[in-house]
């Protein structure tokens, strides 16, 4: 038995696969909704598994998504937290870049440091960018500072020393040293967590990292002891950010790495759904009550960065993490988004949401103000019989009150209004889908939208018109999407070394012997512990490069084979094509690596779902009623409704049409051809 | 046909979301950290008579840059010269699009089935133009024709084929010719990115549409800023102020505005300043049409994108040939620190009224600064360009800001040491907030911050522009004054220098080049600064006990 939780900011998913252990094949499917417990979030996994009737003794697997890194990070609740650094640079996290994103705001706000001035101390040391160490670490200085750490009681310790990422000895002397004298107290060395150069993003990463630490290893130590008493017999997996599993311990010894472990395993079910239905190219698309995320997928890859950060946006500088996340761009678009006009008369949809208090108008709960849900109510694309899947009866009397300002301004009937907001949040959402695709190269008629969450299937066929993304994939069971894609997933690891080599026939076999030295790293760190020592390894390398002179770089896959001479010229090659694809041109310069990425993954055995069973039904036997739909620049229409329960595969209708399911409302425009394929996923085919 | 008000909506967020593209391709692909770390440059685009569409920027004090370089196109070469497949560039200061040498423009115009519809844009800082010295900017100058190579503005691209000879004319004429030609492909691939979006829209939704949208967009951002401007006092508002000097004699410039608002104007009146100068500070007219709509934008809407209806309501008088007006052949390499008096005089003037949106006074010197020398490792020649972050004043309610950079600056980012020390061979000793005397108050001025370089070879040279080394930032109701900006260099024997303006100036292995900027001017009476507050600060070092003392009655408790 094979099992997923995801712990999202309201509900708690879960996803069960029954396996026959002798046929190896999948016999079942259970999934759970349960809500998401403050703070104790292993009560509510535990509450799910309940609910789905399952018996932890008869796992063979389970893997588990968490927020409570993001949780304690956002509302400043993680552990009282030290910083040590080279002397002369304490002040290094509090100056941070100075930049201004919200450059004509004369009484700007800088972003305060997680650690302030007085738990800031620095150490006689020093390495040198070439990675000698200059001044060796006399680590008996460290006794008064952990002193005055302990009299102010602080529970974490950041170090960061400069150049770390190449010549980590002094930390890794200092980090030792503290451990020995002070175990309970939670240490993170920055090069444990990044190697990358710049300073202040490392520090910025360890400060941030030691801040969660103690909270994260509780958390996951209660799963652990919740999930043995109840007789599971194996360690718990856990979801990280770069769209892989890894066991509790490597868990532990770099929280920071879950930080977005919820959208990461969206994408991922994207990316598997893929592998299953042999998609190559996808183009992922979330739209929940607040925000849509999107993120591009090639040839079932995810695209990872480092240059992350939290609580970022045009007017916050926010605080960088240099951990590998998958590329995600999120825009403040959803279906609680709230739709007014500014003082100059303009029309916006979002950022600011209803969120789930008071909600949409429509929930009639003090909702005063059009959401985006409300207007596809008024369209009558959502049906008000299967509001919030039937539990509310909608309240049009406060839509109506609500969209009056809106009417009386803009001129124009209510339908004309919500038709408005609705293009208007769609034309949002495409410069999202744009900023994944078009503007990093890739031709969006050459992919295929999947899209999931609550409100992905209400607007993918509109927003595929635009981008003319010939076909759109709403999968099955998609409101536990997530939790599914990480029973498809491997356990992964990333190591990233900033060293800067210039891409040269001279220089193979040092590149050569950099990844092989990091290979057996990955190895090594795989090899140590019990969930993943047994699991088959693979491994994938990329660097990140650029002209020589430029400081940005682009990640390059190089092939999986030895580094020399003749590889030279083809990963150069690579690098050209892919500075041209992103940026429109190339130069006749010099190359240099700048970043050495190796990516290890361990083969989690996984299970294809199984095919359902067709009975040979006509498709109009799943049409429980009709209804008028307006479907903006494609007219009014009478459109079937189906039911997406009864739909099975091989069936095939076209649109005007709506395909209703508990949480989520697909709506087809007129002429688009909507498929069944034999795991019950439904294919809306753009080009007839 | 009439084309609906959400369509229009639609185009018209497109239209600046071409903008953000723009800078976003300029920044990744630009070679030198000037662009790529400091972002001083800044990317637009405007429609066929130069009216400002919409700008991507890094910085704040290139607002009128974007929109008068085309105006000077459009005058140059008339509709009728200009063709498809062009590409202008150009660095005259005192005409469109003018700040000093060091700027380039790119200018892309963009057709749609024949007719010229609009222009892409970009002006970006280049490491190095020639002239006298490294960097190309000096405090010493006393002519343009020492500051670097001049181009007015020409095709560079004609009708699609590449201009190798005037290309060649600038290889022969700049230092690091391989960083700038690439920062000039950026720039010119950054108005690619834009002709291609503003031709998709044109195709998608037709010419009228699109013109419409723009026309809305206008109207959008005048509508957007008439409202602000109700809410601001109405009546005259003075202030004057002091220049350090303009890096050839000692003597002060005594510079002033009056501003006047009314309902639907916004009047800045610079009569009374000084003369242009016989040394490089001079700033002319494009930099105060600038400065002063960097100050209305804040004051008015800081959020709202910037196109040229919303500055509709500003009126800017000044007499030519002051030190904001400055014209040919007066030096102009660092214009910035006089282009932000222009916008202090304002700030200073209104601050007292718009509590909200505007503190004390703030380190106002981008604090520039140019190392240029001989890698210790590598052994190549090197010219760092870095402007530095220092402190803002206190506020209603608030202490300043610390370690931020310049108001002329913006979404800049300072060099890492990780890699200053890589990049450039130099050894960086600390890089810290300092507790030099000044902006104490109620609300006490943000910190400057003090970054030593020191030197591991014999042949590097060091300019620097630090103004408010004499008058430092202005404290208000009752808060004293910040803590001047300044560049030490402290010889390996021991010796100090103290300046606050340096071109050219030797230094040897062992030597410290210390650049301390200002702390901001501080708000309101020290002595009501709360006791917790005070604790505080002294807890983090950011108050020594001689300065509770002294300054805020005594230590608390």
């Amino acid at each position: 038995m094979r099992v997923a939780t995801d712990v999202g900011g309201t509900f708690t998913d879960l996803v069960c696969y029954d396996v026959d252990k002798a046929s190896g094949r999948v016999v079942g499917l259970r999934t759970a909704k349960t809500d998401t417990t403050y703070p104790q979030f292993d009560q509510g996994v535990m509450n799910a598994v309940a609910k789905a009737g399952l018996d932890p003794a008869q796992f063979d697997f389970f893997a588990h998504g968490t927020t409570v890194v993001i949780n304690a990070l956002l509302s400043r609740k993680g552990s009282k937290t030290a910083l040590i650094t080279t002397k002369g640079f304490r002040d290094v996290l509090e100056i941070a870049r100075g930049n201004r994103p919200d450059l004509f705001n004369l009484a700007f706000k800088k972003p305060e440091p997680f650690v302030p001035r007085y738990l800031r101390r620095e150490v006689d040391e020093r390495s040198s960018y070439l990675g000698d160490v200059m001044t060796p670490l006399d680590p008996s200085g460290l006794d008064p500072i952990l002193e005055d750490f302990r009299k102010e009681g602080v529970e974490a310790i950041a170090l960061c020393f400069l150049h770390a990422y190449v010549s980590p000895e002094n930390e890794v002397i200092a980090r030792d040293y503290i451990r020995a004298r002070w175990p309970e107290v939670s240490v993170i060395a920055s090069h444990e967590i990044s190697r990358e150069w710049r300073e202040y993003e490392r520090t910025s990463t360890a400060v941030l990292t030691a801040y969660v630490h103690p909270a994260a290893k509780r958390y996951l130590e209660t799963l652990g002891r919740s999930l043995a008493a109840a007789g599971y017999p194996h360690q718990p997996y856990i979801m990280q950010s770069n769209g892989g599993i890894d066991t509790v311990e490597g868990a532990v010894r770099n929280p920071i790495a879950m930080v977005e472990s919820g959208p990461a395993s969206g994408v991922l079910g994207a990316a598997a759904l893929g592998r299953l239905l042999s998609e190559d190219k996808i183009i992922a698309l979330d739209i929940g009550g607040t925000t849509a995320k999107c993120s591009l997928i090639e040839n079932a890859k995810t695209r990872i960065t480092t240059e992350y950060r939290i609580e970022w946006s045009r007017t916050n500088p926010g605080y960088p993490i240099r951990t590998p996340v998958i590329e995600i761009v999120e825009i403040g678009n959803g279906g609680g988004s709230i739709a007014g006009i500014d003082q100059g008369g303009r029309l916006y949809v979002g950022p600011e949401s209803a969120g789930a208090s008071p909600g949409p108008a429509a929930y009639g709960r003090g909702g005063t103000r059009p959401t985006t849900t409300d207007a596809n109510l008024v369209t009558g694309r959502i049906n008000p019989a299967n509001f919030l899947g039937g539990e509310i009866e909608p309240d049009m009397e406060n839509v109506k009150a609500a969209f009056a300002p809106l009417t009386e301004k803009l001129g124009g009937d209510m339908a004309a209004v919500a038709r408005g907001i609705i293009r208007i949040a769609n034309a949002n959402m495409v410069n999202a889908l744009k900023l994944v695709s078009l503007n990093k190269g890739y031709d969006p008629r050459e992919f295929t939208l999947v899209a999931y969450g609550g409100g992905g299937a209400m607007h993918a066929v509109m927003l595929a018109e635009e981008l003319q993304i010939p076909k759109v994939i709403v999968p099955t069971n998609s409101s536990v999407f997530s939790a599914w894609g990480m029973l498809m997933t491997d356990m992964r690891r990333d190591f990233v070394r900033t060293q800067v080599v210039p891409l040269a026939v001279e220089n193979s076999a040092r590149i050569e012997s950099l990844f092989v030295e990091m290979a057996d790293a990955a190895k090594a760190s795989f090899a140590s512990e019990a969930g993943a020592g047994k699991l088959p390894l693979r491994l994938q390398r990329f660097a990140d490069m650029r002209y020589l002179g430029q400081e940005h770089s682009v990640k390059v896959e190089l092939p999986d084979v030895a580094f020399d001479a003749t590889t030279v010229a083809a990963a150069a090659e690579r690098f050209h094509t892919t500075h041209e694809r992103e940026y429109t041109f190339r130069l006749d310069l010099p190359v240099e690596i700048v970043n050495f990425h190796l990516v290890a993954l361990g083969d989690v055995p996984k299970h294809e779902p199984e095919k359902l069973t067709a009975t040979g039904k006509a498709p109009e036997t799943a049409i429980v009623s009709e209804r008028t739909v307006d479907f903006d620049e494609h007219g009014i229409h009478a459109a079937s409704i189906y039911d997406r329960d009864r739909l099975e595969p091989g069936m095939a209708f076209t649109g005007p049409c709506i395909v209703e399911e508990a949480a989520a409302t697909l709506v087809v425009t007129p002429g688009r051809r909507v498929v069944v394929d034999d795991y019950g996923n439904l294919h809306v085919h753009l080009n007839g | 046909m009439k084309t609906d008000p959400y369509t229009l909506e639609i185009i018209k967020n497109a239209l600046v979301a071409i903008g953000d593209e723009m800078f976003l391709t300029m920044a990744r692909t630009s070679m030198s950290p000037i662009i790529y770390e400091a972002l001083d440059f800044s990317v637009g685009i405007t429609d066929a008579k130069g009216e400002l569409i919409a700008q991507g920027q890094g910085t704040t004090v290139l607002l009128a840059m974007i929109d008068s370089f085309v105006r000077d196109i459009l005058e140059k070469f008339g509709d009728a010269g200009i063709r498809e497949g062009d590409v202008y560039i150009g660095n005259d200061p005192y005409r469109g699009g003018g700040t000093h040498l060091s700027d380039f423009g790119i200018a892309t115009p963009i057709f749609h089935d024949g007719t010229l519809v609009a222009f892409a844009v970009n002006k970006a800082h280049w490491l190095d133009v020639g002239g006298a010295v490294p960097g190309s900017f000096s405090t010493n100058a006393t002519e343009i024709f020492q500051e670097g190579i001049q181009m007015p503005i020409c095709k560079i691209i004609d009708a699609g084929t590449l201009r190798q000879d005037i290309l060649d004319i600038i290889i022969a004429n700049i230092r690091v010719p391989q960083e700038s030609v690439g920062d000039m492909w950026a720039g010119v691939a950054a108005n690619g990115v834009a002709e291609r979006r503003v031709r998709e829209l044109f195709d998608k939704y037709g010419h009228d549409a699109v013109l419409g949208a723009k026309d809305e967009l206008l109207d959008y951002g005048e509508a957007m800023v008439k409202h602000e401007l109700a809410g601001l006092p109405k009546g005259e508002f003075f202030a004057e102020d002091l220049i350090d000097d303009d890096g050839r004699s000692d003597t002060p410039l005594k510079v002033m505005v009056k501003v006047t608002i009314t309902d639907d104007k916004f009047i800045a009146d610079f009569s009374g300043s000084a003369p242009q100068t016989l040394g490089p500070i001079n700033n002319s007219r494009t930099g105060l049409t600038s400065a002063v709509r960097l100050i209305f934008k804040a004051i008015t809407n800081p959020q709202v994108p910037a196109n040229s209806g919303s500055f509709r309501p500003i009126e800017i008088i000044c007499p030519d040939k002051t030190v904001f007006t400055a014209e040919r052949p007066a030096p102009v390499s660092t214009y910035w620190e006089t282009l932000m008096y222009g916008v202090d005089l304002i700030w200073r003037a209104l601050a007292p009224h718009v509590p909200d949106r505007l503190g004390a006074g703030h380190m106002l010197s981008v604090c520039s600064v140019v190392f240029a020398g001989t890698h210790a490792d590598s052994g190549k020649n090197t010219i760092l360009v870095q402007p530095l972050v220092g402190g803002w004043g206190g506020g209603t309610g608030k202490d300043g800001e610390s370690g931020q950079f310049a108001a002329a600056d913006g979404e800049t980012y300072n060099v890492p040491i990780e890699i200053t020390e890589a990049r450039y061979g130099v050894h960086v000793d600390q890089y810290a907030f300092h507790n030099e005397d000044g902006g104490h108050g109620e609300f006490r001025g943000g910190k400057g911050v003090v970054l030593d370089y020191r030197m591991r070879t014999d042949d590097f040279t060091v300019t620097g522009s630090f103004g408010r080394f004499k008058y430092p930032a202005w404290g208000m109701a009752g808060g004293r004054d910040g803590s001047p900006n300044h560049l030490d260099i402290i010889r390996a024997d021991g010796t100090c220098e103290v300046h606050g303006k340096v071109t050219g100036a030797k230094l040897a292995k062992g030597d410290v080049v210390r650049m301390v900027t200002a702390t901001g001017g501080g708000w309101g009476d020290p002595k009501a600064r709360p006791k917790a507050a005070i604790a505080e600060d002294l807890r983090n070092g950011f108050l020594t006990e001689a300065q509770a003392e002294r300054y805020y009655g005594g230590l608390p408790g």
